[in-house]
């Protein structure tokens, strides 16, 4: 590029380096045989082992994964809901509250959320435990979820639904073999971002729980509390390496969807007739 | 000698397929449709033409069941489909976008319908391969709707919506995204396949051209009002209005007082100039202002005054538009007006003997323009 | 009645789990603490009839409010939980901006790649990520053993537990929210507008300050307004990164519900956090607004 110089260079550096040195670093350390964190006494992988034989921490894996499937599952049928809701329903009685509690929970604070549905769970007097967590985090996802499914909703071309209807679909038809399949990845991002945003959160989490049950990052977040820990780096390592094979994997496919659809088309282009 | 020329709509005996009445559509106080009355008969290829706004969509939309009438009655084969919901109505829709469903290949979407109303495989795959036989897509049975090209997904979306046989099949600007060599042929593969099936096609479109080629008749919209509905010649030899004249092709209009003069209606059009005489096709009121309209083509155009002819006009070569088969010239008489006349070429352009800025006769028949009231 | 259903469901537990929390929240923050269960007073009995609805907002005070103005804990905690927002969120603007220009002008065919990279830290857990910031900036941490190593310090610098620990950690976990709506706005900017300045007599430089940064506001100040608001209700990073004296409201509400269980004083002091944010959101959503409309 014309415009490309050495300080886009000099910054694209520096920017990535802030963004992946901690995270490289933390790989690093997890493979430190000393409990010294600090101090490096060659490679060693005993960290794993602990991790693995640690009971406790793989308790609160199983709770986690449990949550944010159920949760996400849960906001994802909900989300894609109010999603239709938002873009298609057109005016009715109430919908300015809606939407306002649609917005409003991406942009509260996580400690008032937790608090208020605390306070919630106490008044009605249900038990914590998973159960709430999971309400509690199907109730923010869903939002995001909401979001994510209304943009694509937006661009649906009702076209294609009313082509349905016209071939004979009744309207629930038209929504399961058409919009579906159709917004499908839309809504498959949304139920990845709604399990991402439940594995990750700590302060929901915190406050609706109850002894019964801990999630794993109120687990990391009070053995970190007081300094590093070589386990929590092993634990990190792993779940960094999760989501990098996850993502990586995710935009080659789409990458190759892509690509191949362009070369169709080029193909349909000449091949006329 | 008699072979039977198709015009039900002269036929007193003849039930409609469709029958608008006094259908009125507002959306809030926007009036889409104002109080329109309207039949179309079977096996009718039938155009709505109209610039944008006009309501010629919403016609359709009413048909496909998208859209409720807010007053009035829409009736197919003599029944009330007001109630029914798009999705069992005998009626099916060509959509302007083709609405082709992505994730489906070309012939699941033409098996699409179908499916919908028979678990009979055997009879839907015949149907699906005769539909592919007939829009001649056989080989692209497999493809998906992005993998063809424009002038393949416009036949996928003719039929798969052939497919279900409906009584009626409404085509929303069914050649606008296919460029102008491309559309002309589909109008003859439209036409076609309408003989074919015998099915009632109702088209909406704002290409006057490509409604002439195609209908059966032609009904021109504006406003939410029909301005006239006839075949396509009256339309055009004709028209009911000045409106129409001008949509439709190209026409000199020329205001003036009309006196009645036996059979014959004298409008005097400008201050010393000779009059225009006309022969009317029907009665006409001359104590309004009147707009004799005249075809381009219909004009002739001489560099030395013609004896024979009744009406005269003499003008200054202003402009000349050289489209290869034909010419137009643009000729400015008395008072300014500019008058087009179109000639053939049927000469080699450098024997053309008419030139800018030469002294020319315009000349044209008694009953070559229409007369039309304000 | 199928679209009374699709409206129902999701509207219904929203107003079981988001709004009927809320006004428990607001009515418990007009309430006095109390040693019971649950620890506040009063609480609403309906068998009680009209005069025990009368007494129980009779009960109802601003109390805890005058309380929070009371106690300057409360509001120095406000003000700096907003001056750390405030830098913080300018910070991420100084070092986001260069990286979203350099994004949009480099070769098209990296762009998809460069904004994976940004994007991939989002899907990676936020704990960890505040997180390996202990490692690197503890005294013995790895920054402070390079830093020794090179000869630049021979004393370890303290910076975790600091407000400094506070602004690295909100810069690391929110820069890709800076990056992003700056970059829409860099990557849709015609670049022969830059051009028709220099040819017009822009220096670069000058081109860049008349021409690039007017163009990009609208994703600067959705930018800043995306780092700004969630900064101030942190809880996460001033307790991990920052030290007994770092002051941020979301870390004074915790404290005094789990410690204090003080929860009428803690509902009080999330209205008034939310009052404030209030401010903000009503800001950005005009923003976002005018971008809507400028596109069409």
């Amino acid at each position: 590029m014309r415009r490309f110089s050495w300080f886009n260079a000099t910054s694209l550096t520096l920017g990535f380096a802030f963004l992946y040195l901690p995270m490289v670093i933390l790989v690093i350390y997890s493979f430190n045989a000393s409990k010294l964190v600090t101090v490096w006494a060659g490679f060693s992988t005993r960290w794993y082992v602990e991790l693995f034989q640690d009971q406790e921490f793989l308790d609160a894996a199983w709770v986690t994964v449990r949550v944010a499937v159920f949760s996400s599952t849960i906001a994802t049928v909900l989300g894609t809901m109010a999603a239709s809701v938002l873009v298609r329903a057109g005016r009715f009685r109430g919908r300015t509250l809606f939407s306002g509690m649609i917005y409003a929970p991406l942009v509260m604070p996580e400690v008032i959320t937790g608090l208020s549905l605390l306070l919630l769970f106490i008044g009605i007097g249900l038990d914590r435990g998973i159960f709430t967590i999971v309400l509690a985090h199907t109730t923010f996802s869903m939002c995001y979820v909401s979001v994510v499914v209304s943009s694509r909703l937006a661009t649906f071309d009702r076209s294609l639904e009313e082509a349905a209807l016209d071939l004979g679909c009744s309207p629930f038809q038209a929504f399961r073999l058409v919009t579906l399949p159709i917004i499908a990845p839309a809504v498959i991002s949304g139920w990845l971002l709604a399990f991402t945003l439940s594995l990750d959160d700590l302060v929901i989490a915190s406050f609706t729980t109850g002894p019964s049950a801990t999630t794993l990052p109120i687990k990391i977040f009070s053995a970190v509390r007081l300094g590093v820990s070589p386990q929590i780096n092993a634990l990190s390592t792993i779940m960094i390496a999760i989501v990098a094979v996850g993502v990586i994997t995710a935009s080659l496919i789409t990458k190759r969807a892509a690509v191949t659809q362009a070369r169709d088309e080029q193909a349909a282009v000449r091949a006329t007739g | 000698m008699s072979q039977t020329v198709f015009a039900p709509w002269e036929n007193p005996e003849e039930k409609p397929l469709i029958e608008f009445r006094n259908v009125t559509k507002r959306f809030g106080s926007f009036t889409a449709i104002d109080d329109l009355s309207l039949d179309i008969y079977a096996r009718e290829f039938f155009a709505l033409l109209g610039p944008s706004g006009c309501g010629k969509t919403t016609m359709m939309r009413m048909l496909a069941g998208f859209e409720n009438a807010t007053e009035g009655q829409i009736l197919l084969s003599g029944q009330n489909i007001g109630p029914i919901p798009p999705n069992r109505r005998a009626v099916n829709m060509m959509f302007q976008s083709y609405a082709l469903f992505p994730h489906l290949s070309v012939w699941e979407n033409i098996a699409f319908g179908l499916k919908r109303e028979s678990k009979d495989k055997e009879a839907i795959s015949a149907r699906v391969e005769e539909m592919l036989r007939l829009t001649r897509l056989t080989k692209f049975a497999k493809r998906k709707p992005h993998q063809i090209s424009g002038g393949q997904r416009q036949r996928v979306a003719l039929a798969r919506s052939l497919a279900k046989a409906p009584k009626l099949l409404l085509l929303d600007e069914p050649l606008g995204a296919l460029d102008r060599k491309l559309r002309e042929e589909t109008q003859f593969e439209l036409m076609d396949i309408q003989e074919k099936t015998g099915t009632t096609f109702v088209i909406v479109t704002h290409d006057q051209e490509e409604a002439m080629t195609v209908a059966s008749r032609v009904a021109v919209m504006d406003e939410g009002k029909l301005i006239q509905v006839a075949t396509p010649d009256v339309i055009y030899e004709a028209p009911n209005s000045v409106y129409v004249a001008d949509f439709i092709g190209d026409v000199n209009l020329i205001e003036g007082r009309g006196t009645t003069e036996g059979e014959r209606i004298r409008l005097d059009w400008a201050e010393g100039q000779p009059p225009i005489w006309a022969t009317p096709r029907g009665p006409v009121d001359t104590d309004r202002a009147l707009t004799f309209a005249i075809r381009p083509e219909k004009v002739s155009i001489a560099k030395d005054k013609p004896e024979d002819r009744r009406n005269l006009l003499e003008g200054e070569v202003i402009d000349i538009a050289y489209l290869g088969n034909i010419s137009t010239y643009h000729v400015k008489i008395a008072g300014g007006q500019i008058i087009k006349a179109q000639t053939a070429n049927t000469r080699r352009l450098a024997n053309r003997d008419i030139t800018w800025e030469d002294r020319v006769w315009l000349s044209f028949t008694e009953t070559s323009g229409v007369l039309l009231e304000h | 009645m199928r679209r009374l259903v699709l409206i129902a469901v999701p509207y219904i537990w929203l107003l079981a789990l988001f709004l009927v929390p809320f006004i428990i929240v607001l009515k418990i923050s007009l309430s006095d603490i109390a040693l019971a269960i649950p620890p506040y007073t009063p609480t609403l009995d309906l068998s009680g009839g009209w005069s025990a609805i009368r007494d129980f907002f009779g009960a109802l005070d601003f109390e805890n409010f005058v309380f929070l103005t009371t106690d300057d804990l409360y509001w120095r905690a406000y003000l700096s939980s907003l001056r750390i927002a405030a830098i913080s969120t300018l910070i991420t603007l100084a070092i986001g901006y260069p990286i979203a220009y350099a994004m949009a002008r480099s070769a098209p065919e990296w762009r998809p790649t460069l904004l994976m990279l940004v994007i991939l830290p989002f899907w990676t857990s936020f704990l960890i990520r505040v997180y390996s910031w202990m490692g690197i900036l503890s005294s013995e941490g790895v920054l402070n053993q390079f830093l020794i190593g090179i000869g630049l310090i021979d004393t370890p610098l303290q910076i975790l537990s600091t407000n400094i620990a506070v602004y690295i950690g909100i810069v690391y976990t929110y820069l890709p929210f800076m990056i992003l709506p700056i970059y829409a706005t860099l990557e849709k900017m015609d670049e022969s507008l830059l051009e028709a300045a220099e040819d017009l007599g822009c220096s670069r430089l000058s081109a860049f300050w008349l021409v690039t940064i007017p163009l990009s506001k609208g994703g600067i100040i959705a930018g800043c307004f995306l780092v700004f608001i969630p900064a101030i209700g942190e809880f996460v990073i001033p307790s991990l990164l920052g030290g007994s004296d770092t002051l941020m409201i979301g870390k004074v509400l915790w404290e005094e519900f789990f410690s204090n269980r003080d929860w009428p004083v803690a509902s009080a002091v999330a209205i008034v956090l939310l009052l404030i944010l209030i401010v903000p959101i009503v800001l950005f959503q005009r923003n976002e607004q005018k971008a809507r409309e400028a596109e069409g």
